[in-house]
This record gives structure tokens, C-alpha cells and sequence, in this order.
């Protein structure tokens, strides 16, 4: 394997956090970016990129977004407007965050465990009876789709079509910044009028799923508008169907790889929540988020200028030593301390992180109970996507079951 | 031992609730809510809990703050 540190260029303060092997291998990344570079440039990019990776100045940039703004607009993702919340700032933010928060909830996520559950075991039927399967594709990107579908009350047909726009949106990968683009915009144009209709319909006729629920909600006495509520819902796609399959998909490839630290796990399965937080720490998915600089500011010397990017390196503030001590890079199951950043801190952090661990947690109770002994096939290479970790096919092996369900 | 919580700070990590949920609830919002023993005096044998509900809060937003000893 190619070391990931070669990526960190100190001469030129500058590094590459976009390679697959980066992706594949970051902990050797972060140390080095950490250590050599803490405000990096973007290679190949002009000044005005910063990659920031130390624990401190993440967890700062995050809490600050008077300085490092999430209002992004200029990030092209085919948006037309600003995506509700994410890219609103404080105080705007504040008003929708009252009136989104409750529907994602812990109190109102808890009542779709057993819903959530019944989707899991479903799930692992449909390739428990074959003793190998795609997890990537048969349980990986699938639960965590049909749990979304089944709370957004969308149907079940229209799967392939939301996880093809939601490719073209985060992974359009062309390698033509002008074609990514196109196909952005176009896919964006084609979910705008997906939700139009969705949303017509339960205006028409109005349900208890969740977009329903947000269209009854008042923000100060007035319920949203037909773009705000688009504005949620384009972010919901985003965040609902790629986070939770790149989490798994990086923690069962790293369990299967190290069947010691997966004993303790398949013996005793409450650990299961305490290893999801170590996976999402070690692992961070979501490899960071972006930012752009409100006001003057400098950082270890570096000036940073209104309308420059900031990447805020999220996986590296959770490998850093500094905070989680020199087994920073390993799998500590009984870690005392891990405030991890892997759903990002301060005003924005992650609206959907408490259906992102039931839904975790459920997962790695049903595999673990079901499936305990997978391991990847033999030779088998794992391709993992820069930016969000995903594996593109993640072939598993193991011993068959048979089905739950009849 | 008492704990203090700064509601400001707060964004709804949840990393309270999950390891002392002796002490501490979510609201509908996901922020934590402080039960009744953990503003007091809470009682020893809660305060392992305690202790790694308040190390475990990424925001500082929990203090242990030590009881005032009457003089």
C-alpha cells in the first residue's frame, strides 16, 4: 500500500486529502498533516484553500461560524439556494434547528427502533442463506435507504433513482470540474422537481411520515415555505443515504479485518454502542466538512482572508493525539474519553446523528448476532471514495443461516 | 459532587444521556436535560456516570463542580 503520508507536502504547506489511498489509509495522513502542516493548502489549488487537522482548531472552527461561516453557496452541489440548515448561519439557523431537531429527535427516533429493526433482519435475510454477499450493496447502502424511504413515506420503487441522484450529486466523478457540474445542476433541477410533487401530494393529502410532519411544523407562527421546504429535503437525500452506508461500510471492512477486536464484540453485545462511537472516531466517514472565512483570521501564522475556503479535516481531530493519547490510531473499546467529532460540533452539527446511531447500533447487533464470523474474500480490494468513505464493493464471506423471516 | 450544565453550549451531542442516564434525559430537541440528583448532590454511586458523561461532552458544556464544604 502506498503511505498516505507522501501526500502531506510541507515545502509548499500543501496536501492532497483527495486520493483514494488517502481515503483507503488516512491515519498516516492526519499524523503527518497534524504534525508538519496544521493549515495546509489544497494541491494544486491557488491560495484561499485551507485544510485545517488539529483537534483544538477544528472543534474552534466548528464553534465558531462567525468566522468560519457554513453559508456556501459558492460550493457547487447543484443547489439553487442555500440547503436548510446546514447552510444557513446562526441566527436564521437557530429557527429552523427548533423545528427540524424534534422530528430526528432521540424521544421520536426511539419508537422506529423496532420498525428499524425489522428492516435490518430483512435485510440480512435476503443473503444470509448464501453465506457471502456484497455488503456494500446488499445491506450497506440498502438499510439504511429503505429505513429512509419508510420514514419519508416515498416508495419503495423509486429506490435507484434517489441513490443514482445522490451519487451524481456527492460522486458525480468525471474528473472535469465543468461536467461534474453539469451533472449536478441537472440532477439537482430533475430532485427539485421530484420533492415538488412529493410534497404536492401530501398537501393534498396529508400523512404522518416525516415530510409531512415538516410541512405542518410553524417557524414562528408560519409553516415553511415551498422552498424551504425543498431546501430540507434536498439535504435529506444527501445526508440520509450516503453517511450511515460509509459508516458501516468502513467499520464491518475494519472488523473484518481484525477479527480481535471483533470478539469482544460478537461475546458481549452491549458493547455494540461503545463501538460505534470508536468506529465513527477512528473511521470519521465523513472526512470533513467545508467552511468559508467570515472575517480576517489567522491561524499558526497563516492569514486567513473573508471568502477563502476552509476544509475542516474531521477524521484528523479524531486520530489526533493530543486529545485521544498515543492510541489515538488504535480501536480502544473501553476508550474513557472520546469526544470524537465524527458529526461535526457546535451550531451545525449533524441533525440526523440520532437516527444515525439507532440505526448503527441495530445494524451491528443484527450482523454481529447473525453473521458473527465474516470475513472479506481472499484478494478481494477494497476501493474506498474520497471525501465520504465509502467502499465500492465490499465482498464478505461467512457462515450460512438460515432466514428469520418466512 | 454536583453537576453544572450550560444549556448554551449544548448542541445535542448526546453523549450525556447515553453513558448516565441516571442523571441525564434528552429533550424533544436532543439536548440534555438535567434530572433532579445531578444539579444536587448526587449520590456515590452514580459517579463513575457522572464522571464519563462530563469527560465524554465535546462541548464542555458539563462541570463537575465539588460541594461547598459549610464552614
Amino acid at each position: 500500500m502506498t503511505d498516505t503520508a507522501q501526500e502531506v507536502y510541507p515545502e509548499s504547506r500543501s496536501a492532497n486529502p483527495y486520493s483514494r489511498e488517502v481515503a483507503a489509509d488516512p491515519i498516516p495522513f492526519y499524523d503527518r498533516l497534524r504534525a508538519e502542516c496544521p493549515v495546509a493548502n489544497m494541491l494544486g489549488m491557488e491560495a484561499g484553500t485551507h485544510i485545517i487537522s488539529r483537534y483544538d482548531d477544528v472543534k474552534f472552527a466548528l464553534r465558531h461560524p462567525e468566522i468560519f461561516s457554513s453559508d456556501l453557496v459558492a460550493v457547487d452541489i447543484g443547489q439553487d439556494r442555500p440547503l436548510i440548515p446546514l447552510q444557513v448561519d446562526p441566527p436564521a439557523h437557530a429557527k429552523y434547528r427548533r423545528v427540524l431537531d424534534p422530528q430526528l429527535g432521540p424521544r421520536e427516533i426511539a419508537h422506529l427502533e423496532p420498525e428499524i429493526r425489522a428492516i435490518a433482519t430483512a435485510t440480512i435475510d435476503r443473503f444470509i442463506e448464501r453465506g457471502a454477499c456484497d455488503f456494500h450493496e446488499e445491506f450497506s447502502v440498502s438499510f439504511p435507504c429503505t429505513v429512509f424511504l419508510a420514514m419519508t413515506g416515498l416508495p419503495l420503487e423509486d429506490l435507484d433513482q434517489l441513490l443514482r441522484w445522490k451519487d451524481n450529486i456527492i460522486r458525480p466523478g468525471t474528473m472535469d470540474m465543468e461536467k461534474d457540474a453539469e451533472i449536478r445542476k441537472t440532477t439537482g433541477a430533475a430532485m427539485y422537481a421530484y420533492f415538488e410533487k412529493a410534497i404536492d401530494a401530501r398537501a393534498a393529502e396529508p400523512t404522518d411520515d416525516i415530510l409531512s410532519r415538516f410541512q405542518r411544523a410553524e417557524i414562528d407562527g408560519q409553516v415553511m415555505s415551498r422552498e424551504e421546504m425543498l431546501d430540507v429535503c434536498y439535504l435529506f437525500i444527501l445526508g440520509g443515504l450516503d453517511t450511515v452506508t460509509s459508516t458501516l461500510d468502513c467499520s464491518i471492512a475494519y472488523l473484518a479485518q481484525h477479527p480481535n477486536r471483533r470478539a469482544p464484540i460478537v461475546a458481549d453485545l452491549n458493547t455494540v454502542p461503545a463501538a460505534v462511537e470508536e468506529l465513527l472516531r477512528l473511521h470519521t466517514p465523513v472526512m470533513q466538512v467545508l467552511r468559508v472565512v467570515a472575517q480576517p483570521y489567522e491561524m499558526h501564522g497563516v492569514s486567513m482572508q473573508p471568502g477563502d475556503h476552509v476544509v475542516v479535516m474531521l477524521g484528523s481531530a479524531d486520530t489526533d493525539p493530543d486529545e485521544f493519547g498515543v492510541d489515538a490510531g488504535e480501536f480502544t473499546l473501553d476508550r474513557e474519553t472520546n469526544r470524537h467529532l465524527a458529526f461535526g460540533g457546535g451550531p451545525h452539527r449533524c441533525l440526523g446523528s440520532h437516527l444515525a446511531r439507532l440505526e448503527l447500533r441495530v445494524a451491528m447487533e443484527e450482523v454481529h448476532r447473525r453473521l458473527p464470523d465474516y470475513a472479506v474474500v481472499e484478494g478481494a480490494e477494497l476501493v474506498y471514495s474520497p471525501g465520504i468513505r465509502e467502499i465500492e464493493r465490499l465482498p464478505l464471506v461467512f457462515t450460512p443461516a438460515e432466514r428469520e423471516r418466512p | 459532587m454536583r453537576v453544572e450544565f450550560d444549556a448554551e453550549r449544548c448542541v445535542g451531542h448526546g453523549r450525556c444521556y447515553a453513558l448516565a442516564p441516571e442523571l441525564f434525559d434528552a429533550d424533544d430537541h436532543g439536548h440534555a436535560l438535567l434530572l433532579g440528583g445531578a444539579a444536587g448532590d448526587i449520590a456515590d454511586r452514580c459517579e463513575d456516570a457522572v464522571r464519563a458523561a462530563v469527560a465524554n461532552c465535546p462541548e464542555g458544556a458539563l462541570v463537575i463542580a465539588e460541594p461547598i464544604t459549610e464552614p
